[in-house]
């Protein structure tokens, strides 16, 4: 059982460089911790708030303590060991996700530091990095990674850089496959692409996210077709609902305008509380305009009017359509 | 802990596959069920091993607060099945299984604690003390064979040392060469005697004051 604990004003809980065997959380009173930044080298002092956890690093990962806690006025605090804590820890989802975070939190900003504090690897952005990373395989002769990397290079930036680089490697790296015997051949080919099949049925939500990322950078008819891969594959999935939606938005961007309109009707009757139902009856209405039935996109135009927050993006583009249709008349 | 469960989530990896390549968008994070799993980094012209992770060990953990470019790249290195999560599935997990949530716990206070490590040896100003930082770092984490109190017998390579300390291991062979013209340590292929580890903290510790 978690013990409660009170302490004086002025008492110490534990110092700094202590071996470290029990959390505690804070109950009533006014606690600082204090301990030396890394990244300042100065001394900090921190207040604890009521509720919260300390001493949960060095518990946990049982490595000495890192900071010395001073009480301040008196206080009463919950002690509980590492399996107690574990246990409630276990059992409690919200206090779970959000220590994870916290410590997800610090994790990516201690990494930041370090990247920071070597900044050579920071030159790189992550387009040339990819590639980077693919002519080292290349050059090495890890067919089997460099045409993964080329591959996920191709399908991150379409339009890339060194999209025509990555192309021809894709190109030598098969050739040389193909010189090869064929046991060793299928050692090095069969692999990646059984992955890939295997991870797609695994996950819509890559899927999409290689659609959206097609989608953003302008090339329509492939991202339309991964997220027709989508609907088509996993009507279960959590990203169907989405993909149906950018499917229309597709369509749209594709000039294809009827099957834009067929589409998003459809969606609209099919799940009347998708939460894109705003944005569907906009591309609906840009879609008439684009068509010349400026009647009906006007009466799309205005329904949205009605709909939702007034200063969301989608109400100012409805707002600028009808000015426009209005300036047309 | 009992995953089967869990099975839609799980992924097979043959050996060799790379499970994703550093720089490459991160939206998904793994549990490994079984095989091993090789963390690597090309740093310049020199492929570097990071961690070798085993079954019950996660990867790609930063994944479960955001998508940011991969850190570094997986490598399957024999036949990998794990679980693939996102951050919206990952609540499903810790509510099928809490125990995980300790797991993952442990992994994130593990690579803080490295990473903050890490940082302590980079913010020192002098290559020299850098690299009997990165001594004094590997001996708190390996167990020693030594039976002297004060020798400590490294597992580590020159350019080990040098990736810990952010410099050419070119620069870094010389200041090791350095410290065995001075006598303080012996060094074959695979390992390094530090004959007194004290020296070094010494060192460090007069260096990090400044």
């Amino acid at each position: 059982m978690p013990q409660v604990m009170q302490y004086q004003a002025k008492s110490i809980i534990y110092f700094e460089g202590d071996a470290s065997e029990k959390i505690y959380i804070l109950q009533s009173g006014k606690l600082c911790l204090n301990y030396i930044d890394i990244e300042t080298g100065q001394e900090n002092r921190e207040m604890v708030k009521t509720g919260e956890f300390f001493g949960v690093k060095s518990a946990m990962g049982r490595y000495p303590r890192e900071e010395t806690v001073d009480v301040l006025t008196q206080s009463t605090v919950v002690v509980f060991t590492v399996s107690e804590f574990e246990n409630l820890f276990q059992n409690n989802i919200r206090i779970s996700m959000q220590m994870l975070k916290v410590f997800s939190n610090q994790l990516r900003r201690i990494h930041r530091n370090v990247r920071n504090l070597l900044a050579y690897e920071d030159q790189t952005d992550p387009e040339k990095g990819l590639f980077n990373i693919g002519e080292y395989y290349y050059k090495n002769k890890r067919y089997k990674q460099a045409l993964y990397a080329f591959r996920r290079y191709l399908t991150y930036y379409p339009t890339g850089l060194y999209q025509s680089q990555a192309t021809q490697y894709i190109g030598k790296t098969e050739s040389f496959i193909q010189g090869m015997p064929v046991e060793e051949r299928a050692s090095v080919t069969d692999a990646p692409v059984q992955k890939t099949i295997q991870k797609s049925e695994q996950n819509d939500s890559r899927i999409f996210f290689e659609g959206m990322s097609l989608f953003s950078q302008g090339d329509y008819e492939n991202a339309l077709e991964s997220f027709r891969t989508i609907i088509t594959r996993y009507s279960s999935g959590e990203s169907y609902p989405k993909a149906l939606f950018e499917t229309g938005r597709c369509f749209f961007h594709l000039k294809q305008y009827d099957n834009c309109m067929k589409h998003f009707t459809a969606l609209i009757q099919k799940m009347p509380k998708h939460p894109d139902i705003v944005e569907a009856l906009l591309y609906l209405g840009l879609s008439c305009e684009a068509k010349g039935n400026n009647q009906k996109a006007v009466s799309f135009f205005s329904k949205i009017l009605t709909m939702g927050d007034e200063n969301t993006q989608t109400i100012r583009k409805a707002k600028q359509a009808l000015k426009r249709i209005e300036g047309n008349l | 802990m009992d995953f089967s469960q869990f099975d839609r989530f799980k992924v097979t990896f043959q050996k060799g596959d790379l499970i994703f390549c550093e720089y490459e968008p991160g939206d998904t994070f793994y549990l490994i069920q079984s095989g091993r799993v090789q963390i690597v980094k090309i740093m310049g012209e020199i492929e570097k091993i990071i961690d070798i992770l085993h079954p019950g060990e996660i990867f790609g953990e930063m994944a479960i607060l955001e998508e940011a470019p991969r850190s570094a790249s997986a490598l399957a290195i024999e036949t990998v099945e794990a679980l693939e999560f996102n951050k919206k599935n990952f609540e499903i997990l810790l509510r099928g299984n809490p125990q995980i949530s300790s797991t993952i716990l442990q992994t994130f206070i593990k690579r803080i604690y490295d990473q903050k490590r890490r940082f302590m040896i980079l913010t020192l100003k002098e290559p020299a003390a850098k690299v009997a930082d990165v001594f004094l770092m590997l001996s708190e984490t390996q167990a020693s064979d030594s039976t002297s109190p004060t020798e400590r017998i490294i597992e580590t390579s020159v350019d080990d040392i040098a990736h810990w300390c952010g410099i050419s291991t070119q620069e870094c062979g010389q200041i090791i060469e350095h410290f065995v013209n001075q006598r303080k340590i012996e060094m074959d292929s695979k390992h390094i005697i530090v004959k007194n580890i004290n020296d070094f903290r010494r060192f460090v510790n007069s260096r990090r004051k400044q």
